[in-house]
């Protein structure tokens, strides 16, 4: 699998949960040079106003200052880690309670506050493709997942195959290899399948499907 | 009233390899401070001029010398590791460098102003050029710095979104001219063209070079291997010597030969003011607008102050030698007239292509570039016995 590197951020969002301290104006400035748009959510009891439903992975980027306690709550998933759209931290105290809490909302890239325009770019290359890669690399550990799980249909279904065909081990496994390729499907998958055929074989009309004995003649099977 | 006077630093390495450009683009700030001051103003700029003999320790240093000494406005650099070197002391200081060069675009310090081409205007519309009507493989050679690593970036990923392939890259030292390795693996591949961000001295060996070995293995180098730059000048065609100096296509935005009253004017006041050459460039006309542009921001702003300046400067026009120029407030790079040039016998460009009018800068691609960077995948078998 080969990450997408994205280097061009025309169309972004960029959502600033922050207080307006003057210093955000440099950013501003410098993510319109990119192409990318800013909004500032209100921050209402200490919250910022976000609807998380609607935020969109290919489009927002959430830049979260670190200064502000609890000011975002949104969810990351236990299992990736990752948040619904890319996380970049505005460092101010470097304290590393601060950075923690921007680590566990899944920040994949900092911004030293007050901002300083040439780092913009870096960070924002870094924090969206950094997203990326590791949505990429969740994806694959899912499928890899999967496939783990299947292994024991792999064996299941080598063994079956070696009791009621002959087959040894290496035959076996190499008949099943050659069926999942002409399938187009992965091992694990196919024989699944393979094995939910064999457990219902289907009628064939005009096949014996019991051997019976007529006027005492063996019947050779 | 007393005229306002002004210190403005000037800096460019008129010596060592990449001299032949960096004076000309001295010459071409020269000549602006004189109209300037001929035409008197509210303003009297007083030009000081440092080498740094292309030592970026030196960049540095001077830099540091003239802001400490209180200029604040600074025309110069040619290279992108010298304004890379400098621009922190710029920032440190808040002055502002008004860089007046081609380059490879992905920056916009607030302490510059870019009146050279940014990427979009220079190496995207060779890349059209060269991909509609010269062929779809290329050999990149380059000067091993940052100008020919980002260049060629974009050049492989603009020619290969249009179907194209780069066979190989192969960058030297700055000011290396040994190029027997690189031309042979050039024969050898046979491109369609060679993409070159040599710079300076090491250019001029190129040239030179590759000619040679074409011609001695009978291949007509130009019509067969063109070589297409994003740098030549008219001033490193003379170097380059009559041997060597035509049929090589160059990406600008700006031709010495430019048919038009204002370019006219600009050439013969050059001509007058440096009989010793060397001729005008693309970098020499850059360097005459950053001053004319310096100067009337800087009567407007009444102040060298930078962020006076700077908003002083924004959206200001003014009538070039290549056309209209205007800056742009949001990136403070400029409008330009990206054009095609080939180089002939005479050692001018004859201009093949032309925008009908003057095209926004996009430093960062923004506007024109995929989304996605070009997959650039490994290749999947590698050669075990040749």
């Amino acid at each position: 699998m080969t990450s997408r590197l994205l280097q061009n951020f025309k169309g972004g969002r960029a959502l600033m949960v922050t207080g307006r301290c003057g210093w955000e104006g440099t950013l501003d400035t410098t993510l319109a040079k990119l192409g990318v748009t800013s909004e500032y959510p209100r921050i209402v009891g200490g919250r910022a106003q976000i609807d998380v439903g609607i935020l969109q992975p290919e489009r927002d980027i959430l830049f979260v200052d670190g200064d502000l306690e609890g000011a975002v709550a949104i969810e990351v998933n236990p299992a990736s880690r990752l948040p619904p759209v890319p996380v970049i931290g505005l460092v101010g105290v470097e304290a590393p309670s601060r950075l923690k809490a921007l680590v566990n909302l899944g920040a994949t890239a900092f911004l030293r506050k007050p901002v300083y325009g040439g780092a913009v770019y870096a960070s924002l290359f870094m924090g969206i493709n950094q997203f990326l890669l590791r949505s990429d690399m969740y994806a694959r550990l899912q499928d890899l997942e999967g496939r783990r799980r299947g292994r024991r249909a792999v064996i299941h279904a080598v063994i079956l195959l070696m009791q009621q065909d002959g087959l040894d081990e290496e035959g076996a496994y190499s008949q099943l290899r050659r069926g999942s390729m002409r399938a187009r499907q992965n091992l694990e998958l196919y024989c699944e399948e393979f094995l939910s055929r064999r457990a219902n074989p289907p009628d064939i009309p005009g096949r014996a499907t019991s051997t019976t004995l007529q006027g005492g003649t063996k019947q050779a099977m | 009233m007393a005229r306002k006077q002004c210190r403005i630093g000037v800096m460019f390495s008129t010596t060592g390899s990449y001299s032949v450009v960096a004076r000309s683009m001295l010459n071409g700030a020269l000549l602006a401070f004189r109209e300037i001051a001929e035409a008197g103003g509210a303003v009297t700029l007083e030009p000081v001029v440092v080498n740094p003999s292309g030592d970026l320790a030196r960049y540095r240093a001077l830099s540091l010398e003239m802001l400490g000494a209180g200029i604040r406005q600074v025309v110069g650099c040619y290279t992108s590791s010298s304004r890379k070197e400098v621009i922190p002391c710029f920032e440190k200081f808040d002055g502002l460098l008004w860089y007046p060069s081609h380059y490879e675009g992905f920056e916009s310090s607030d302490n510059v102003i870019y009146t050279g081409a940014s990427p979009n205007q220079h190496v995207l519309p060779l890349v059209d050029y060269l991909a509609s009507r010269v062929g779809a493989r290329a050999f990149c050679v380059g000067s091993n710095y940052i100008w020919a690593w980002e260049n060629n970036r974009i050049f492989r990923e603009a020619l290969t979104a249009r179907g194209g392939t780069v066979v190989a890259e192969r960058y030297l030292s700055v000011g290396d001219t040994e190029f027997d390795q690189v031309i042979a693996a050039i024969l050898d591949q046979r491109p369609d063209f060679v993409f070159n961000n040599l710079i300076g001295t090491s250019a001029y060996a190129f040239f030179r070079a590759f000619r040679a070995a074409c011609r001695a293995r009978g291949i007509d180098q130009a019509s067969d291997i063109p070589v297409a730059s994003c740098t030549l000048s008219e001033p490193e065609l003379a170097e380059i010597g009559e041997d060597a100096v035509d049929g090589h296509l160059s990406s600008s935005v700006y031709f010495s030969s430019l048919d038009s009253s204002a370019n006219a004017t600009f050439i013969r006041a050059y001509a007058k003011a440096f009989p010793d050459g060397p001729v005008s460039s693309a970098d020499a006309e850059a360097s005459y607008i950053a001053v004319k542009l310096l100067a009337a921001a800087l009567e407007q702003a009444g102040t060298d102050d930078a962020r006076t300046v700077r908003a002083a400067v924004a959206n200001r026009r003014l009538q070039a030698p290549q056309g209209e120029v205007r800056i742009d407030p949001q990136t403070y790079h400029a409008w330009l007239t990206p054009r095609i040039g080939r180089s002939a016998v005479n050692g001018q460009f004859e201009v093949l292509l032309e925008a009908r009018n003057p095209v926004a800068p996009d430093p960062y691609l923004v506007q024109s570039s995929p989304r996605f960077a070009v997959a650039m995948r490994s290749p999947v078998l590698r050669v075990v016995q040749s």
